[in-house]
């Protein structure tokens, strides 16, 4: 082979992801300057949202193969200790989300000291104990989290340096802006993992703690690490989160199915990979609108396929966005099943395969 | 001088000693040898030694250090590593980020890590296949890659377990010749092997293990002529 065409080659392939994710930047900064509707950009924020938590967990999960199922804990962490902070001390977000990280850190450090002491799917179960322990307590402790009531604040004060304000949070762009650089952080903290002892450590850790144990690798020690990091961005999707709805209570923010969902959007992008979790992420949410919003059944109805006084057609009209769980059920089994590495290993296979075929 | 000295090891599980009394030193530039029958206590011995195990009575001394109580990584970090019986890829990692893996225990830079993973897959002679999965690899090149990777931690003494178990004759040579001129880069080394030519050939010294108790210590030709570990071995003669 011709060694300037294979440098070429290998140049090429380098510097195409980094024009196309540049590109994508760009464009994602520019959005709001053209899409003025505002479902639009709520499912944005959603998206992005699930990107950040999405990516934190798969610091700790894809990365580290510590597949916790209690990472509500560290969302609702997030989430009620900013909004707290605001209801009852009136302390500004700015600060509270950091309290909020700090709180979210702390309790991680305590859960894994607990936890990271036992493997494989005991430490699956005691991640999902722990997170219930924490939703139990917020039911439990009004005084502190209103209890079953939750809280609602729908005014986020505005946002001032000095005296000029920068934002007064009255529409939903700022939200989509913090959204954005959050989750642009999070996949830049990625990287910088994955490029790193740390992330080398993480991954034979994944792959064989004994192993790693017996080359110089402080299993604990690692673990943590690889929590920590997962739960200063989970943490601040709960802050993101819980200023941007507005509500927050027990049931939302510290609920196991959020602790599930997380770990969904991960499976079904692609473990371990910094992909992964966006596509999974800009699968689901917009899946799951379509789905909880009727969106789906009325199309189905509005093309013609189905018709609307037909027995399917009331059946799908009435019934279908009560089974949003059910068929978000199905498409994971489905991936489980045909996409075992995820949508994005599915891409790279097909991709390889017709290399092969050209080839 | 002893690198590595076993000062009356007993290791229990519940009532049965799978180590019992054990004592014996490896000095520095040894290839020591340790073999005994099935269940004899050999991998219960490593574990011992590496901190996978405590041991229930007894010290380990390596470097003049106590070693008694540490973890395995912070025993690595001391200078003491060991290979598995049952090899460990780490399967979804390249072969070159495997060991890169075991050098990082000496350096946080990734760069120096890959020039001194490259030094040691030379060794191995694994260089054609760098950036294949571990996973993929046939188990007689898992066994050397778990052999660079372990001396990628910079050992003074290393521990191989059964390096040669599963091998064909070739490939066993291969390994043979490795132990051989890793003894010569000045690594002290412990091996475990069942195959008796070749212990055999590569130890300067060998101890027999069997039933948890130390049966004999001697060099090669001392051992093979041993009445006890014949014995041990093939069973009483009714003759």
């Amino acid at each position: 082979m011709n060694m300037k065409t294979s440098t070429a080659d290998i140049r090429g392939i380098a510097t195409l992801p980094l024009l196309l994710t540049a590109a994508a930047i760009i464009l994602l900064f520019l959005l709001p300057k053209f899409v003025t509707s505002t479902y639009a950009l709520h499912i944005m924020i959603l998206i992005f949202i699930s990107v950040i938590m999405g990516s934190a967990w798969n610091i700790l999960g894809g990365y580290t193969g510590q597949y916790s199922v209690g990472h509500a804990a560290y969302f609702g962490v997030g989430a009620y200790t900013t909004k707290i902070l605001l209801q009852y001390r009136h302390i500004a977000p700015w600060y509270g989300v950091w309290a909020g990280v700090a709180a979210a850190v702390a309790t991680g450090l305590v859960i894994g000291s607990i936890c990271f002491r036992i493997r494989g799917p005991y430490f699956v179960l005691a991640s999902i104990a722990v997170a219930e322990i924490f939703r139990v307590s917020a039911l439990n402790l009004p005084g502190l989290t209103n209890g079953a009531e939750g809280i609602l604040i729908t005014e986020v004060p505005p946002f001032k340096i000095g005296n000029t304000v920068i934002t007064d949070f009255m529409s939903k762009v700022p939200f989509y802006y913090i959204g954005l650089v959050i989750a642009i952080a999070v996949i830049l903290a990625t990287r910088l993992v994955q490029n790193s002892k740390l992330g080398y450590y993480f991954q034979a850790i994944r792959e064989d703690q004994d192993a790693a144990h017996s080359l110089g690798i402080n299993l604990t020690l690692y673990k943590n690490a690889a929590l920590a990091i997962s739960a200063v961005f989970t943490s601040l999707a709960g802050s993101l989160y819980g200023l941007y709805v507005g509500f927050i209570d027990p049931g939302t923010v510290l609920d196991l199915g959020l602790s599930v969902q997380i770990v969904m959007t991960c499976i079904i992008g692609g473990i371990g990979t910094i992909l992964g979790p966006m596509i999974g992420a800009v699968v689901l949410v917009p899946f799951s609108e379509a789905l909880r919003s009727n969106m789906i059944a009325q199309a189905l109805i509005d093309s013609g396929l189905v018709k609307e006084d037909s027995p399917l057609g009331t059946f799908l009209k009435e019934q279908l966005s009560h089974a949003h769980v059910l068929i978000y059920g199905i498409l994971l089994v489905v991936v489980i099943l045909f996409m075992p590495d995820g949508i994005l290993g599915f891409i790279r296979k097909l991709f390889a395969s017709k290399r092969k075929e050209t080839a | 001088m002893a690198l590595l000295e076993i000062r009356r090891v007993s290791k229990f599980f519940g009532g049965l000693a799978a180590n019992s009394d054990i004592s014996f030193e490896v000095r520095q530039g040894m290839i020591m040898g340790l073999i005994g029958p099935n269940g004899a206590g050999k991998t219960t011995l490593f574990n011992c030694i590496t901190g996978y195990y405590p041991p229930s009575r007894g010290e380990v001394v390596f470097n003049d250090k106590r070693m008694n109580g540490l973890h395995p990584d912070a025993v690595c970090k001391l200078g003491m590593a060991r290979t598995w019986q049952k090899v460990r890829p780490l399967a979804r990692m390249s072969v070159v980020d495997n060991v890169m893996v075991g050098a990082l225990c000496r350096t946080n830079s990734l760069t120096k890590a890959r020039e001194m993973a490259m030094e040691q897959i030379k060794v191995v002679r694994l260089e054609q296949r760098l950036d294949a999965r571990a996973g993929s690899l046939p188990i007689g090149e898992r066994k050397k890659l778990e052999v660079a990777r372990v001396l990628a931690t910079q050992p003074k003494l290393l521990l191989l377990d059964e390096v040669m178990g599963g091998l064909n004759p070739a490939e066993s040579e291969e390994i043979i010749e490795l132990i051989l001129d890793v003894g010569k880069l000045g690594i002290t080394q412990m091996v475990i092997e069942h195959n008796m030519r070749a212990i055999m050939r590569v130890s300067d010294r060998i101890v027999v293990l069997n039933s948890g108790e130390k049966l004999a210590e001697g060099n090669p030709r001392e051992i093979v002529a041993n009445k006890a570990v014949i014995q041990a071995y093939l069973g009483e003669s009714d003759a």
